[in-house]
């Protein structure tokens, strides 16, 4: 097992290498001069000289990229040409909102998901469970930015239960905070939630042909017994599975749903330094949530260890 | 084999609604009327016998800019899952057949799918600049590691089966045994996995058009209309409906399809498994 895990963080080395180098080609995929890209159509010869020296594209390709590497190893992501202070500092500003926005839609997702799951799989066939699975795949076919404009609609403008757009950071109170997350996290959550819904549900079924099941039915165990004791504990593992890939699909998703609720999280500022062609918190941010991306996927992957005995690595 | 397929009623429905876009994206443009074309007079005029879907902030046919996105969305998917097939199939055959590449070519496609799909293609387009095809391209680099990760996982089986074995022994190059025995024999999950990054792809560039960072403006886009229409739901909540709801009877016909086409050409991953994980891959691969 420690070989396993072992061998799982060595396997992230060549990973990081390549996604260190994707984020660093970025800038020079722009077509021309990547300076007078950044610096604009307008920008003095002076402003690109200034530009080029404070990124360090004035030395050649292979040095530029060897530099990187090493100012990467010390976690230090650069300086915003825009915001005028370092890249680490302006992603930690807004990394908040965008936390607490996951976290939330993860459990919304959870809590809708995999109840859903589950009582499909216990009424398999019936109305109930076709009801259901007809709703999941409506909802894995909505784009979650989609589905926070309707719920602006219905719940902000129709009803006026909630706040069109913005955020309450937490000094404000963290009832505020709530308050102004509530659709952004259902948006992202419910359509996840479908997702969540289907694998329990397959999880589910696939459990309750195992034969422990039939015999705890053979001894007179209860439904309830059955279902709730022996299977749905069994059920659990490719259920979290899918719950922890999901914490990571949900952050790139909340990368989209900032925009559509105003939230000054990770999302708005890729996309404000996209239009202002800050390419130093573009490659920031993208390195930022590809390496939590990938540190939950390894996560989700040793936790095969930590659930199923049966699972064994060479 | 088509009547097998036609059997099961959900995947008629997906393939009507498909049917459906693909008229309205083919044929709707001629009819619809001019997506550009500003009647200041009439802005924000709520739908009506003139405008059926009434008119955006500067009083452009809503109407005739949903056909039209159709239009773009369906050139999008198609172009992002022939560029995606054609990459990610070839990257997988290379890397699937001759094992001393299968190393570098599978860790840059790790390295690609280490990011989540639409930060990478933010990042792209950042880069390449706002157009239609620059869209394409950036969202057929992040589809093609997928695609190759299928076609490698194929290869690897079919490259120790009998019958290569047996093509080998007569003396057939390599350009053969991968063309004539191996590739024909891995297009079932290509084929449906196409379906599904199709709607990935429509899914992707109505999110990157929606943030501002995908087709300029002045394109009639899915994405580009809800965009205008997020500053307009109290006054002109069509402005979001109309393309929303077009957008999710996309997604939802290329699903029915997709999962139609999957139980009919991938039997394996049919039925009520853990496996059926058809969800899984387009929302993984978001």
């Amino acid at each position: 097992m420690k070989v396993y895990i072992v061998r799982r963080l060595l396997a992230l080395i060549p990973v990081a290498l390549v996604v260190a180098t994707v984020s660093f080609v970025l800038i020079h995929l722009a077509p021309g001069d990547p300076a007078s890209v950044i610096a604009g159509p307008d920008a003095s010869r002076e402003d690109v000289t200034r530009i080029e020296r404070q990124l360090g594209l004035d030395a050649p390709l292979p040095v530029q990229l060897g530099r990187w590497y090493v100012q990467l190893a010390q976690g230090n992501l650069g300086q915003s040409i825009f915001l005028r202070k370092p890249v680490t500092e302006a992603i930690l500003d807004r990394v908040e909102p965008t936390l607490l926005l996951t976290l939330f839609a993860i459990v919304v997702a959870s809590l809708i998901g995999v109840p859903a799951g589950v009582i499909s799989a216990r009424y398999h066939n019936s109305t109930t469970d076709q009801v259901f699975m007809a709703l999941a795949l409506v909802g894995i076919s909505v784009p979650n930015f989609l589905a926070g404009l309707l719920l602006i609609l219905c719940f902000s403008v129709w009803l006026g239960w909630f706040p069109v757009a913005g955020y309450s950071p937490l000094e404000y109170g963290w009832l505020k905070t709530l308050r102004s997350l509530v659709l952004p996290a259902f948006a992202l959550g419910v359509v996840q939630s479908a997702l969540i819904a289907r694998i329990a549900r397959s999880a589910m079924l696939d459990v309750l042909r195992e034969q422990y099941i039939v015999a705890g039915r053979a001894k007179g165990l209860g439904e309830r017994a059955v279902i709730y004791k022996h299977a749905l504990k069994n059920a659990m593992i490719p259920t979290v599975t899918i719950i922890g890939i999901s914490f990571a699909v949900l952050i790139s998703g909340a990368v989209v749903i900032e925009t559509v609720f105003n939230i000054p999280g990770l999302g708005r500022l890729i996309i404000s330094a996209v239009l202002r062609r800050d390419y130093p918190v573009i490659q920031g941010v993208v390195l930022c949530i590809a390496g939590v991306y990938m540190l939950i996927n390894l996560a989700v992957d040793l936790s095969y260890l930590a659930f199923d005995p049966r699972v064994r690595y060479q | 084999m088509l009547a097998r397929l036609a059997r099961r009623k959900i995947t008629l429905i997906g393939a009507a609604l498909m049917a459906v876009m693909l008229v309205l994206g083919t044929l709707g443009p001629v009819v619809a009327g001019n997506p550009t074309r500003m009647d200041v007079a009439s802005r924000l005029a709520p739908p009506s016998a003139v405008h059926w879907f009434g008119t955006d902030d500067v009083g452009r046919d809503v109407f005739s800019r949903v056909i039209h996105g159709a239009r773009l969305s369906l050139l999008v998917g198609s172009a992002v899952v022939a560029l995606s097939l054609v990459v990610g199939v070839s990257c997988g055959l290379i890397a699937g057949y001759y094992r001393r590449l299968d190393n570098v070519v599978m860790r840059v496609m790790d390295g690609l799918m280490a990011f989540p799909a639409i930060i990478l293609a933010i990042a792209l387009m950042a880069a390449l600049g706002p157009s239609v095809a620059n869209v394409v391209l950036a969202i057929g680099v992040v589809y093609s590691p997928r695609v190759a990760r299928i076609v490698r996982g194929s290869v690897l089986v079919i490259r120790e089966t009998a019958y290569v074995e047996a093509a080998r022994a007569l003396g057939a190059a390599d350009a053969t045994l991968i063309g004539r025995h191996v590739l024909p024999n891995c297009l079932s999950p290509v084929i449906v996995q196409g379906s599904f990054v199709f709607a990935a792809a429509v899914l992707t560039e109505a999110a990157l058009s929606f943030l501002g960072v995908g087709v300029p403006p002045f394109v009639p886009s899915w994405g580009n209309i809800l965009s205008d229409g997020r500053l307009y739901l109290q006054q002109a909540p069509w402005l979001v409906l109309y393309p929303g709801a077009a957008i999710m009877m996309t997604i939802l016909g290329l699903n029915l399809l997709g999962d139609g086409l999957r139980d009919l050409l991938d039997p394996k991953l049919a039925g009520d498994s853990v496996h059926e994980s058809r969800g899984l891959q387009t929302q993984r691969a978001n």
